[in-house]
């Protein structure tokens, strides 16, 4: 069975979102387009109490020239990269679906991965505490190293021109949990 | 299995915190030979803690500070049973770790063994349950006495009429002290049966024989030496993919974090390319060709005078301590091959003689076998040994590893001993010659390999260990049991061995029809009296196709954390790996399954009430050893404490192996071969064996020994690719490393090598069409298997050219499927393939013919032809398998 008849089949998958979830209310939204069905089928997002915020336009991102920006919350720990990798990515929003966000907190022991975008590749690191790298064509998934996380993703919204962020996923490391003592 | 999990990965966002008065726990980590130590939290359902300091067990703080060892991320996470109530459970590196993993440090695999406990909700309910007994070709639940009676009911049958070597064991040989013991103390004591194989050779005996026969411990050092030295040289290994946490916690770092590293490996790593970018040196070799490689460089180092002659002088034996008795062994061991017969031991002028006139040292010969510049050859020369300015020499230390010792065994390994010896490595602080390792040390004999018994012998009167794999093949074993190991995957020419195991045991016509004992036992019997074979395995997964396919009986084991065990770590740290859960249904710590097995076949001495009985037990038959705890038992009996408590009071930090004791207190040892090493009178239970100061030889001194390539060149040019045929060699991935048996139940793991993969350099894929993410086959169809040539009585009867002249080598086909990742960091004619990976197995196209001295096999030495079979999954999902180079720096 290929993923995507996989996912197709199991609609069980966002019940087990919501769930995690606590019981709050659940957003469903699909994180990308026709080129991930499967995944944004799957990927159920437990939005309702991320904020919402304004965090650049497409119109202003150049390929692989990261914007820092703060998200969800204002400490040192919501420190991400906007970044327009000019290939479709998982999660990437746009015309060309080529515009994600993460943390630049590698989730292996939260080295600094702001500065460690590499264009060529779309990876980001390595990072320089244990040289884990991450694809952001991929959701953030190690591309080698240590991290026992995914690169938490900042889930976008494009409305018209301008990008919103509007969730997280996966934890960003130093929190134990993304959303406590905030809502 | 790989295919049943759900290939993509949905993170979590928030982890629960432990109360602050959840259970701690300390551990060390299952997987790999670094050994890192962990704490466990667990807890009941229906509470947790706070982020402050003062409201969770971890008394820390959140959020985490950066690099402060105290973050938990969600894989870390699980929900397990303990004394039958669920529980919350974390599995969290110790972030008070003043050893090993200082710091919190942790690999990827470490950091997600919580996914490893069972759990009914997880894929981890995978774990076997219940004993099964194939009954008319399905396995069905059966009670652990059916289970064990019909075993031992076949096994007297079978040693009764065919003899002990006809009752074999394959086992692994690192898991825990307390199983490894009750399962030698079986084999070799209470059966006495030569038929024994650990998990990654065909046979018992050394690795690397070429440092055991030198005198050196191959696992001589401590991770501080790897962190004082200031250039290391990698043999067949990147510590950054294989045991991540010596690396980025002590060669990244350490007391000299500006040493300079040099790699001989075919493919470029990620360790490899940090090194290099520090000044470092990326030998990038054809496969098996090490052995020039390293002649090479000593003889550049001797026609320069770099060696570090002091050394040599005070430090490497001369021809009276090797050949007047005063070599390392005693008569009738391999020992004997390499010195009698004076065509390997040598003394250091005698050497230098040698390999000044040796034809296959000459620097352009070896440039052009090896495909290294001879430039970077000469350069990696001067970095190893010449002396500065102000003539103080670099402290240099020498890792090896399978890339080494897993093509051309005998050679390799004797080769880069000399290698370290001639730089002045092996006996101090910063300067040492060892392994890495693969899987930690769990080894306790119970008793001795009856190498007596053994059939194969090399000419002469000298016997050798058996290969078990030809030994099956032939048709020589009757009874089989697996513990904890895939077998037929794991060794060479897989697929060859899957078709023989199939022949033995499912195409036989005797099969189990009914599950009462009597009949069971009678119909296995059968097949054994028949030339067939009965086939046991026990394990915690059901393996695919040793245990699913073949096996007429499976039982289920318990492991880490169901089970209080003890082993030690690469630097021979040794620790308590506590329970904290309660295995899974019927599962038993296999220690326990031999001692019922035992029971019923009527051995004495198998009646331990608990696993620290058979940790006691084992103290008395290691105290000759490196692994030596004997003291710490010691000490607990006078403590009137159980020996596993006192080592639990040691926690994640344990105690250096041998144990001594001074003043009354236990005291670990840092390093072997310790020439600096200060010993005081041997206290109490202390023992001074000569290797914890000196080399471990009768006189101390380490031991030259010359490695001919006319030993392995005719097997070398039989297996080298010709036409459009690729080198096919393999290796492990940071990812996977020593953790795929849990890895293929982790989602996130699988999203990330949902698949076998190889990698192929760009001009390799491009003409044959393929790129990245493409699904390959790779087929061979000249695989040489050798068929029997047990036992040699002629001088060269067992050499490549004279086996192949008998008749002994025989050809067969293999080929297996795996998702392409075209990278320049492999060499160009070199396909490197993904080991172990178990519906896909790279040794299925490696050769099956061991080294003829070491009888070690030639894992790495596979070729093939790679065709494209279309478009893998994977090339266009956004959900699993990046197919980015790995090496980025």
């Amino acid at each position: 069975m290929s993923p995507h008849e996989h996912s197709a089949e199991r609609p069980c998958l966002s019940r087990r979102a919501f769930l995690l979830s606590g019981g709050t209310a659940v957003t469903v939204t699909l994180l990308d387009g026709p080129l991930n069905r499967a995944f944004g089928q799957g990927a159920a997002l437990k939005r309702a109490s991320y904020p919402a915020r304004r965090i650049g336009r497409i119109s202003q991102l150049a390929v692989d020239r990261p914007v820092p920006f703060q998200y969800p919350w204002k400490d040192a720990y919501s420190a991400n990269m906007l970044v327009k990798l000019g290939v479709p990515a998982g999660g990437g929003v746009g015309p060309a679906r080529d515009v994600v966000a993460f943390s630049t907190l590698c989730t292996h022991m939260g080295g600094p991965l702001a500065g460690q975008y590499r264009g060529q590749h779309k990876v980001v690191g390595p990072c320089p505490l244990h040289l884990t790298t991450f694809d952001l064509t991929k959701h953030g998934m190690v591309v080698s190293g240590q991290a026992t996380e995914t690169l938490a993703q900042v889930v976008l919204e494009a409305r018209g021109d301008e990008i919103w962020a509007t969730g997280v996923m996966g934890l960003i490391y130093g929190y134990h949990s993304n959303l406590a003592g905030r809502a | 299995m790989a295919q049943g999990v759900t290939p993509y990965y949905l993170p979590e966002d928030r982890i629960p915190l432990p109360p602050a008065d959840a259970k701690v726990t300390t551990t060390a980590c299952d997987y790999c030979i670094v050994g890192c130590g962990y704490k466990v939290y667990t807890w009941p359902l229906g509470r947790e803690g706070g982020p402050r300091a003062s409201q969770n067990a971890l008394r820390a703080e959140f959020p985490a500070k950066v690099n402060s060892g105290k973050w938990i991320s969600p894989n870390m996470h699980n929900l397990v049973m303990v004394e039958g109530r669920p529980h919350h459970v974390l599995v969290v590196p110790d972030g008070d770790a003043r050893v090993v993993n200082v710091g919190g440090n942790h690999s990827i695999r470490g950091g997600v063994l919580a996914q490893k406990c069972f759990n009914p909700n997880k894929p981890s309910q995978e774990r076997l349950l219940y004993p099964m007994m194939r009954v008319r070709g399905t396995l069905q639940p059966v009670s652990w006495d059916t289970a064990l009676d019909v075993m031992a009911g076949v096994s007297r049958h079978v040693l009764d009429r065919h003899g002990e070597h006809a009752w074999a064991m394959k086992t692994y040989s690192y898991q825990y002290f307390e199983n490894t013991y009750a399962i030698s103390k079986l084999a070799f004591g209470a059966i006495g049966t030569p038929a024994y194989a650990p998990h990654d050779k065909p046979g018992p005996g050394p690795d690397t024989p070429g440092l055991d026969w030198a005198g050196i411990d191959a696992f001589s050092a401590s991770y501080e030496d790897w962190g004082m030295a200031d250039v290391i040289f990698f043999s067949g290994v990147d510590p950054y993919e294989t045991k991540s946490v010596l690396f980025t916690s002590w060669i990244m770092h350490g007391q000299n974090p500006d040493k300079k590293l040099i790699f001989a490996l075919p493919r470029k790593t990620m360790g490899v390319a940090w090194g290099e970018q520090r000044g470092g040196l990326f030998l990038q070799v054809i496969p098996g060709t090490d052995t020039v490689l390293h002649l090479a460089l000593i003889r550049i180092i001797l026609e320069n005078g770099w060696e570090d002659r002091d050394f040599i002088d005070r430090w490497v034996a001369n021809s009276w301590e090797i050949d007047a008795g005063m070599g390392r062994g005693t008569r009738n061991t391999p020992w004997q091959w390499f010195t009698t017969w004076g065509r390997y031991g040598i003394d250091f002028a005698g050497y230098r003689k040698w390999i000044l006139g040796y034809r296959w040292a000459e620097l352009d010969t070896a440039a052009r076998l090896t495909g290294v510049p001879a430039a970077s050859i000469r350069q990696a020369a001067e970095m190893l040994a010449r002396p500065r300015p102000d003539g103080s020499r670099p402290r240099t230390s020498f890792m090896l590893e399978k890339g080494n010792y897993w093509c051309n065994n005998l050679g390799n390994t004797t080769s880069y001993a000399a290698l370290g010896l001639v730089c002045g490595a092996g006996n101090r602080p910063g300067r040492v010659i060892s392994r890495g390792g693969g899987h930690q040390r769990g080894w306790m004999g119970g008793a001795g390999y009856p190498r007596g018994l053994s059939p194969e012998k090399y000419p002469g009167r000298r016997k050798k260990e058996i290969d078990l794999d030809r030994w099956v093949a032939e048709g020589n074993v009757r009874f089989a049991w697996v513990i904890g190991t895939t077998w037929l995957q794991a060794m060479a020419a897989s697929q060859e061995l899957m078709d023989v195991f199939h022949r033995l045991t499912r195409q036989s016509p005797h099969q189990i029809a009914s599950t009462r004992p009597a009949a069971a036992i009678e119909s296995l019997t059968r097949r054994a009296d028949s030339g067939g074979m009965v086939v046991v395995h026990q394990d915690i997964y059901p393996v695919d196709p040793i245990g699913t396919q073949l096996a007429d009986l499976v039982l289920p084991a318990a492991t880490w954390g169901e089970e209080d065990f003890t082993r030690c770590n690469g630097e021979r740290r040794l620790r308590l790996y506590a329970q904290f859960n309660d295995p899974p249904g019927e599962a038993r710590p296999d220690w326990q399954i031999i001692a019922g097995f035992a029971r019923k076949m009527g051995f004495e001495g198998f009646d331990w009430k608990d696993s620290n009985e058979i940790f006691e037990e084992a103290a008395r038959f290691g105290r000759g050893g490196v692994l030596n705890y004997h003291p710490l038992v010691v000490k607990a009996k006078q403590e009137g404490r159980r020996a596993h408590d006192l080592l639990r009071a040691y926690g994640t930090e344990g105690i250096q192996t041998p144990i001594r004791m001074v003043g009354g207190k236990l005291v670990g040892t840092k390093r072997l071969h310790d020439s600096t090493l200060q010993l005081g009178t041997p206290e109490g239970p202390t023992t001074h064996p000569k290797w914890l100061t000196a080399f471990g030889t009768h006189s101390g001194k380490a031991v030259l020994l010359r490695s001919y390539w006319e030993d392995f060149q005719d097997f070398y040019e039989a297996v080298k690719p010709t036409g459009d045929e690729l080198w096919v060699t393999n290796g492990r991935i940071n990812e996977t490393w020593q953790s795929g048996y849990d890895d293929f139940r982790r989602p996130y793991i699988m999203a990330r090598w949902p698949s076998m993969f190889v990698e192929m350099h760009p001009d390799d894929a491009s003409a044959r069409g393929i790129e990245s993410g493409d699904l390959v086959a790779v087929e061979n169809d000249r695989v040489l298997v050798q068929t029997g040539g047990f036992q040699g009585v002629e001088e060269k009867e067992l050499t490549f050219t004279e086996l192949r002249r008998a008749g002994h080598i025989k050809t067969t086909t293999a080929s297996f499927t795996a998702v392409a990742v075209v990278s320049d960091a492999v060499r160009r004619g070199v396909v490197w393939a993904l080991m172990l990976w178990p519906g896909s197995p790279a040794n299925s196209v490696v050769p099956q013919v061991p080294d003829p001295v070491t009888n070690r096999a030639r894992f790495k030495l596979g070729k093939g032809r790679v065709t494209k079979l279309g478009e893998s999954p994977h090339k266009r999902s956004f959900t699993t398998m990046s197919l980015k180079p790995r090496p980025i720096v």
